[in-house]
């Protein structure tokens, strides 16, 4: 089948490289460029697993085509840490065991950064709410909640306020 | 917990996980992460009838298509292995030997038909659409009660009827104390099929080695060894004849084998005395092949050149439907084999929801005789299983009406106790374990409690404490068998629960509320769990299965003193590394950061039937790595009394420093000891120390146990049920973690409220599964689930490893507590809840605000 050129900046880096049209970002993302902290859980659009940043938006990765994603920015889980600094949501997750078996986990992560960029002080309604685009099965999720109060809490004492 | 072990104080403590290092930062390895160099991709061809015979498949475009490596089709597999054997000894049982993929005849919507295999999974899902097959339908069974019709189509041919096992229990004189009893109560109620949806659904990589053709298998699943010796038995066929002489000409794999043939019955002695030969005997009467199949099945891998590794990595949760071996992986193991490439199948959403596991359909009626006081007397249930075309392999149905047959009477004193269980087959996706297979004892017996209840005019609560097993009456035993000790401290957990919920407050509330229209209800359900269990409870189950309370770890001590550990649990989810790392740190007195847990790998973990499952990760596998560390710590001690000229009781061992008690400064470390150790045994490769231990179980009893308490709101207009407070009393023992066993509650409790408001694999008339995306089987999101308190009661026990299972329960309690509070909410309008799927146009229909269908 033909393929055609994209390019797109991905966490600091730019790529270019070719697809079939049909491709879709997260295969693109996972097998193209090794970045297999992007998972599939659903490929229909809900389970919110391949949730990315694209433009500093969250975006499900499963229901674009990477041609789609021509010059945009995109940062997957794999750019979240800061060089070998945690991210302070990977920081207040660890703390508040925020999950079980990691599949959902990159998702949410992406999910829980984008709401903090837009509202750094979320009510507990309110992070429910914005995460209810991402199904997690172990948790119950009230220990994903925790996490992202005390994320909010670490960003606040943080000089440099949210990082995406 | 000994004192003697040089406690670091770790056990008990909320540590951070040693797993979020790498799932927080992308870095889990998860089966579709895996991609040997080369790997072809796999897609299945699946049944769009529930029922069909397969008159015609043509593979031949699809062999020509783009990409496409090989097709294979049913009856192209059926040459390359052997079927599945029938499991489960139970006198009567019919259960069949089945094929990995349909040759003649396709018995459920999503039953396998053929296999590409292709150089993308693009490539592999165009060839299936150029796969041409000819079905000739056959009337499909579609529920319970078509399959009751001595008239509805066979699903199984040798079976004789779609009901496959019918067995009556009984346990003292049921008609006497029904006869004597003041009234009977009777209901019937009904579960409808839910499915277990991991986020990850399953998935295998076959692995080939291009110059050996050894078969690494990676692969998402609750048990390595299992699907290891599965594969090995069904796959790499070769004739009978062959395999028996090269097993008689093989001297050496011979005495390997009878070698190891004897290890297993010294190991296992008193479990396989134990065993049922004439229960065995009943079952094979009903289809005498079978015999000649599993005979053939070990003499197969008796003759074997070679058997496959298994190795799993990070997994994505299972609830039980990875402790399957699939069908799938079978197929896919001998489509690798025939081409000689390594071969990749990651299931999708769609496959995961239609035959990715599914559980719980079940009809019971219920009859409780009972005196006016509230007094139970006795129990009689009629219990049918739908468990859909193929049985769950290994777990499946009919293992499951064992369990609930033991579990039904629950911490209640009983006179008598009847029950009929039945197994039927239906054309749906197959039945497997979720998490607490055999929870609808609970959900039936509690909802039931409620009903007698409220017939009586007596409070649900009062009626559990009249009825319930104090600890003043232990030791005694369950009607059913099973001794019951403090270990079952159900009383103890509603005790607590009622005080945290202080109904009369409740009451208060609920006129308040019904004042503003509206309506409140509260809903309470308790048991007690087999978490790992006594002996004699797997003994009740099914003579034999006690083999499952067996689990070996291995303890080593490097040259370097780095210690590993080898589990052959399988963790998805439930945060072993930290918490054997935890034990392991405490007996060895040690940082846990010292300790390194090696699991998942058959060539490195020591053997298990089990896996990771059953509520045993912490009784049995932490069991198993507590008392291997203690071996290998006494090995550290004597080495260490040695080196400093002490007698080993006088050596204490302190965040890894090891030396006389009161002279630290003097002290040794792992590595120094660890090599003296090596040097004395002039071994440079091996480790220094090396332990591996049998853990056979708990003296106690091991039961685990638990209220759920939970206040519902129902919404008259939308029929929308929150719940705004939810309170599990739980008994675990001491607990090893408690962020992980609250998340392990939470957990159980969000797949409990999913069930029975959001979660229906709904299948129509003509069996066809209507819920096959996310968008028609609703996981419930953090705007359904509430938080959930969770409160620890630690009863000890004096065993040597008090350790319960968790994993379970909150699924276990969940559904009846929900139940319970919606019924009692809905009170004002005389409902009655015999359904658990409680969706809002039933919930309408329960306060007549819409009419029934």
């Amino acid at each position: 089948m033909t393929t055609v050129p994209v390019a797109f900046a991905i966490n600091g880096g730019r790529v270019e490289f070719r697809v079939e049209p049909r491709r879709t970002l997260a295969d693109a993302i996972r097998d193209d460029l090794g970045l297999s902290g992007t998972h599939l859980g659903c490929e229909h659009g809900v389970c919110g697993a391949c949730t990315i940043l694209l433009d500093g938006q969250p975006a499900r990765s499963c229901l674009m085509l990477a041609v789609q994603a021509e010059g945009a920015e995109i940062t997957t889980i794999e750019g979240l840490a800061h060089r070998d600094e945690p991210h302070p949501i990977q920081q207040a997750m660890r703390e508040a065991h925020g999950f079980q078996c990691g599949f959902c986990t990159p998702g949410f992560l992406m999910s829980a950064v984008a709401l903090l960029a837009e509202n750094p002080a979320p009510t507990r309604d309110q992070i429910r709410a914005e995460l209810s685009g991402n199904l997690c099965r172990c948790t119950g999720y009230q220990s994903i909640i925790d996490g992202v109060e005390i994320a909010v809490r670490l960003l606040a004492t943080t000089s440099d306020g949210a990082r995406t | 917990m000994s004192a003697a072990s040089g406690l670091s104080g770790l056990v008990g403590q909320s540590v951070t996980r040693v797993e979020d290092d790498r799932l927080l930062t992308g870095r889990g390895r998860y089966v579709a992460d895996v991609d040997p160099p080369g790997v072809l991709h796999a897609a299945f061809l699946r049944s769009p009838l529930a029922h069909a015979r397969i008159k015609r498949i043509d593979v031949t475009a699809a062999k020509r298509a783009p990409g496409v490596v090989a097709v294979f089709t049913g009856a192209d597999i059926a040459r390359l292995t052997r079927p599945f054997p029938p499991l489960f000894m139970l006198p009567g049982l019919y259960t069949p030997s089945f094929p990995a993929m349909c040759a003649d005849k396709v018995r459920h919507v999503g039953d396998l038909v053929a296999l590409v295999v292709a150089e993308s999974r693009y490539a592999a899902e165009d060839g299936l659409e150029l796969i041409e097959v000819d079905y000739e339908p056959l009337p499909p069974v579609a529920s319970i009660a078509q399959a009751l019709s001595p008239t509805s189509e066979l699903v199984w041919e040798r079976a004789g009827g779609n009901v496959l096992y019918d067995f009556t229990d009984t346990f003292g004189d049921v008609d006497a104390i029904f006869a004597a009893a003041d009234r009977v109560i009777t209901e019937r109620f009904s579960c409808h099929r839910q499915s277990n949806q991991p986020m990850e659904t399953r998935g295998t990589v076959i692995e080939v080695d291009p110059d050996d053709g050894h078969l690494t298998v990676h692969s998402a699943t609750q048990s390595s060894h299992a699907l290891r010796w599965v594969i090995a038995a069904l796959t790499g066929k070769r004739s009978t004849l062959s395999s028996l002489r090269r097993f008689v000409t093989d001297t050496e794999r011979r005495r390997g084998f009878i070698t190891a043939a004897r290890q297993f019955i010294r190991d296992n002695a008193q479990e396989l005395r134990r065993q049922d030969p004439a229960g065995m005997r009943a079952q094979f009467s009903k289809d005498r092949t079978s015999i000649v199949g599993i005979n053939l099945l070990g003499i197969g891998l008796l003759g074997k050149d070679d058997y496959p590794t298994v190795k799993a990595h990070d997994i994505g949760g299972a609830f039980g439907s990875k402790a399957q071996v699939a069908r799938e992986d079978i197929a896919l193991a001998a489509a690798a084999i025939e081409i000689g490439r390594s071969v990749k199948w990651i299931e999708d959403r769609v496959e995961n929801l239609t035959d990715g596991g599914q559980a719980r359909e079940e009809d019971l009626a219920v009859s409780i005789a009972v005196d006016h006081d509230g007094t139970f007397r006795g129990l009689k249930v009629d219990i049918i299983i739908d468990q859909g075309a193929f049985p769950g392999f290994p777990a499946g149905a009919p293992g499951f009406t064992r369990i609930i047959k033991t579990m039904l009477p629950g911490s209640y004193h009983w006179d008598a106790f009847e029950v009929r269980s039945r197994v039927v087959a239906t054309n749906k996706g197959k039945y497997v374990a979720y998490r607490g297979p055999w929870a609808n004892e609970t959900w039936a017996r509690e909802r039931m409690i409620d009903v007698v209840a409220r017939t009586l005019r007596l409070s649900p609560a009062e009626v559990r404490l009249k009825n319930m097993i104090d600890e003043s009456d232990m030791p005694t035993a369950m009607i059913t068998g099973p001794r019951v000790d403090e270990t079952m401290s159900t009383k103890k957990t509603l005790t607590r629960a009622i005080e945290l919920m202080d109904p009369e407050a409740f009451e208060n509330e609920r006129r308040s509320a019904a004042a503003e229209g509206r309506y409140l209800g509260l809903g309470m359900a308790c048991y007690h769990e087999a978490a790992p269990g006594h002996y004699e409870y797997w003994d009740s189950i099914n003579p034999g299965t006690n083999l499952l309370l067996a689990e070996r770890a291995r303890a080593t001590v490097d040259r370097d003193g780095a210690i590993v550990v080898y589990t052959p649990q399988m963790p998805h989810g439930q945060s072993h590394e930290t918490t054997f790392a935890q034990i392991v740190a405490d007996e060895l007195g040690v940082p846990r950061e010292d300790v390194r847990l090696v699991w998942g790998d058959t060539d490195k973990t020591p053997f298990t039937i089990g896996g990771t499952g059953g509520s045993r990760g912490a009784p049995v596998g932490g069991g198993a790595v507590r008392r291997a560390s203690r071996e290998v710590r006494q090995l550290i001690v004597e080495q260490a009394a040695q080196m400093l000229e002490a007698a080993p009781e006088d050596i204490d061992v302190v965040a890894g420093n090891v030396h006389v008690k009161g002279v630290p400064s003097r002290g040794l470390t792992f590595a120094e000891i660890a090599h003296e150790a090596t040097v004395a045994k002039r071994a440079r490769t091996e480790p220094a120390f090396d332990v591996t231990s049998t853990y056979r179980g708990h003296t106690d009893c091991g039961w685990s146990t638990a209220t759920h308490a939970c206040i519902v709101e129902i919404d008259l207009e939308t029929g929308l049920v929150k719940i705004p407070r939810y309170v599990v009393v739980e008994d675990c023992g001491p607990v090893i973690n408690p962020a992980v066993v609250d998340g392990q509650v939470r957990g159980g409790v969000a797949q409990g409220i999913g069930a029975v408001l959001y979660e229906h694999c709904a299948y129509d008339d003509a069996a066809n599964p209507q819920a096959t995306t996310y968008m028609d089987y609703l996981i419930p999101t953090a705007m359904e689930i509430p938080d959930i308190e969770v409160h620890h009661l630690e009863t000890l026990s004096p065993g040597e490893n008090d350790f319960r299972g968790i994993g379970e329960g909150g699924m276990i309690g969940a559904p009846a507590a929900i139940t319970n509070a919606i019924e009692d909410a809905l009170a004002p309008f005389g409902a009655r809840v015999t359904d658990q799927y409680l969706p809002p146009t039933r919930i309408l229909q329960l306060a007549h605000v819409i009419g029934h269908d």
